[in-house]
């Protein structure tokens, strides 16, 4: 069975935020309005958060881009109390939209805050959405998923042709549109594909690994600092 | 009570329910957004709101099993009202649950999909539980009492023959028995009043990615504030019974009660110095980050002003009424340590800063110089002790007074438990975070007040809030 796990290279990462619109495209990730973002409700499963380099102040500013970090041993699904949210059988941390109870428990659960919440009807169907991906009605917690239909659909494709999953087959929306290749994807149970030699690196390390959440999400750190 | 008074306050009641239906109207047809509840402060008032009565219902089966499991019999005027307290709080509690959730039409999803590894579905398995040992355990309290009132209000005789359930033995042996069940339903009902409070302690400390909640200590300290607050609570309304309803309770009951509350308020204090200076001198900085917030950001006026008038001014006011101190002592002792105060003062390093200059500065355009808070707190402080213990006003109004503050109190420590932990950390860096309750969720918090208001009307209405006799000893 597959581990799907990301590599991300913030050597690479130019801040350009071209995976937050693939993915808000991808996904039908709703626009929530000026209103709504002032106060603190934007939904962006993809996001890239901006630091100041604490070495270089008002010089350097350091990108990360965050997705789900799609951990082995997920806070969030631990605390669900209808079984809303799973680690499924492939490592992705999935969020069934018609099962949550909309508690948001899951979402302080998460230490990366990478779950978001519908406080209203952000959107309703109508043309020009990704029809594999179903739209959230308000009330109910959504979050990435890989572009876990993206799997779906290869797998399907895959089987009508009577063969195996070809290695980057299936590689979700940020990971695709990555102008500087910063976002790389693939089969981490695979010892020999790009994203496990890739997580194998000395520059790689976890974000919050003190948590044990172990995510699949694994960063490499800037050269400059980390040799 | 005079009768106007009745119907306005009744009125009140009413017309505070009847906004909070309309809000909550427009709650659920638009959602949550009618809220000022975001990323990351994924709750707010009504989980505050839902801790702090889950509290106040814990406390009080745990002051009304004093009576029957431990058998302190003077509290015995009380047990009646601290069990209908604990089932009215539970009430308001699950109200809170609900209003909270963003598919309350899934509600029931708790019960057909549970998972029982949640701490959410712990919490539900336990008021369930609760829920019925509370309602068993006020039967067999008020049953006797009910079979005789039938007799004396025939006006109401269907409804107590409905809630006495046709079990109308009045035969020594029956009342026997039902003291027996009594004592055995205060044991398991004090257990599963710990366990109702434990476990929804552990729906936040259990959450390892919030360092302010993600505490072993934070079990036991809800306890022992469920308790501080369940007993201020308790007197706050058995006072009301007695003044204004002119209930049978006996002063003595109201003061026994109350050197209860005194002696409990520094055991709450030092769980909370505990944890405090855990964090403060580890240093930690996830953990830090929160109790900055907790006591220096946005709303430390809720922390310090818990600190000061929920526990050290009531705890002052009930010492000084129990040890029955003299208004000049008092003053001279309170004037005395005034330049002590003004010396120490700026010495702490994590006095609230320009907290007060701050708001006060901003309210009054004046200038305080730095670190003159704690000061200004003593003096403010002091004024009002003294107006405590004035010997014009009645005692039982005066523990009243220190009780009521408690319960805010609690009530202010439950919200910097919750909210600051929201949104004064984040492992990542995220934008800075805020919260404040629009006044959409103020009305449906206040209706939800207005329904505790109306229980106990109702009950105070309908049922003997005091048992009529000393039964068999």
């Amino acid at each position: 069975m597959a581990r799907w796990g990301m590599v991300i290279d913030l050597d690479r990462c130019t801040g350009c935020q071209a995976c937050v619109m693939a993915c808000k495209a991808e996904n039908n990730v709703p626009a929530v309005g000026m209103k709504e973002a002032v106060r603190g409700r934007i939904i962006s499963w993809m996001q890239v958060l901006t630091e100041e380099d604490e070495e270089h102040p008002g010089e350097v500013r350091r990108f990360l881009p965050r997705p789900c970090l799609q951990c082995d041993d997920p806070p969030c699904t631990k605390v669900c109390p209808v079984n809303a949210t799973q680690l499924n059988s492939e490592g992705i941390v999935t969020q069934i939209y018609s099962r949550c109870i909309g508690c948001r428990y899951c979402m302080p659960a998460c230490p990366y805050n990478v779950k978001f919440f519908n406080w209203r009807t952000y959107q309703k169907e109508r043309p020009g959405q990704n029809p594999d991906v179903s739209v959230r009605p308000r009330g109910v917690v959504e979050k990435c998923t890989f572009c876990h239909h993206r799997l779906q659909k290869a797998r399907e494709r895959a089987l009508a042709e009577r063969r195996e999953l070809v290695p980057g087959e299936y590689v979700p929306a940020c990971a695709e549109v990555c102008p500087t290749r910063a976002i790389i994807f693939g089969d981490l149970s695979d010892p020999n594909s790009e994203v496990s030699k890739l997580a194998r690196s000395p520059r790689a390390f976890r974000l919050g690994e003190e948590l044990g959440t172990k995510p699949k999400v694994i960063y490499l750190a800037e050269g400059e600092r980390h040799g | 009570m005079a009768r106007w008074m009745r119907v306005g306050l009744v009125g009140f009641l009413l017309a505070l329910l009847a906004g909070a239906l309309y809000a909550y109207g427009q709650q659920l047809t638009v959602g949550l957004a009618v809220t000022g509840l975001n990323s990351p402060a994924y709750w707010g008032l009504y989980i505050v709101n839902f801790v702090f009565f889950i509290g106040l219902s814990a406390g009080g089966i745990i002051v009304a099993s004093l009576v029957h499991a431990f058998g302190l019999h003077q509290f015995r005027p009380v047990a009646r009202i601290a069990e209908l307290m604990a089932i009215g709080c539970l009430i308001l509690a699950t109200l809170f649950i609900l209003l909270d959730l963003g598919r309350p039409d899934r509600l029931l999803f708790l019960f057909r999909h549970g998972r029982p590894q949640s701490p959410l579905i712990w919490d539900v398995t336990v008021i369930n539980i609760y829920l019925f040992i509370s309602l068993t355990y006020a039967y067999f309290g008020m049953r006797a009492d009910l079979v005789r009132a039938t007799g004396q209000v025939p006006r109401q005789r269907w409804l107590y023959r409905l809630l006495t359930l046709g079990y109308t033995d009045l035969s020594p042996r029956a009342l026997a028995r039902d003291q027996k069940i009594l004592r055995v339903l205060a044991v398991v009902g004090l257990v599963t009043a710990v366990a109702l409070h434990t476990v929804t302690a552990w729906i936040l400390g259990l959450v390892k990615a919030r360092p302010g909640w993600h505490s072993a200590i934070i079990a036991p300290l809800f306890i022992v504030s469920a308790t501080v607050s369940g007993l201020a609570l308790l007197l706050v309304i058995a006072i009301f019974c007695r003044r204004a309803l002119r209930l049978p309770i006996e002063e003595e009951v109201i003061k026994a009660l109350g050197i209860l509350l005194a002696f409990s308020i520094p055991v709450l204090g030092y769980f909370l110095f505990a944890e405090l200076l855990t964090v403060l001198y580890a240093r930690d900085p996830a953990a830090v980050h929160v109790f900055e917030e907790m006591m220096h950001g946005r709303y430390a006026l809720v922390f310090w002003g818990n600190l000061i008038f929920g526990l050290l001014f009531p705890l002052a006011a009930l010492g000084a009424i129990f040890l029955k101190l003299r208004r000049r002592v008092v003053l001279w002792g309170g004037l005395l340590a005034v330049p002590v105060i003004a010396v120490v003062s700026r010495q702490i390093p994590w006095a609230p800063p320009s907290l007060l200059s701050g708001v006060l500065g901003t309210a009054l355009g004046v200038h305080l110089p730095p670190r003159t808070e704690p000061l200004l707190l003593w003096l403010v402080g002091l004024a009002m002790l003294l107006l405590l213990i004035d010997t014009r006003w009645r005692l039982d109004t005066r523990i009243g007074i220190a009780a009521g503050l408690v319960v805010i109190g609690v009530l202010a420590e439950r919200w910097s438990i919750v909210v600051p932990s929201l949104i004064g950390h984040s492992l990542l860096p995220y934008p800075p975070a805020h919260y404040v309750p629009t006044g959409m969720e103020l009305i449906i918090v206040g209706g939800v007040y207005g329904v505790g208001g109306l229980l106990f009307a109702l009950s105070a209405w309908l049922l003997p809030l005091v048992e009529s006799e000393a039964p068999e000893r």
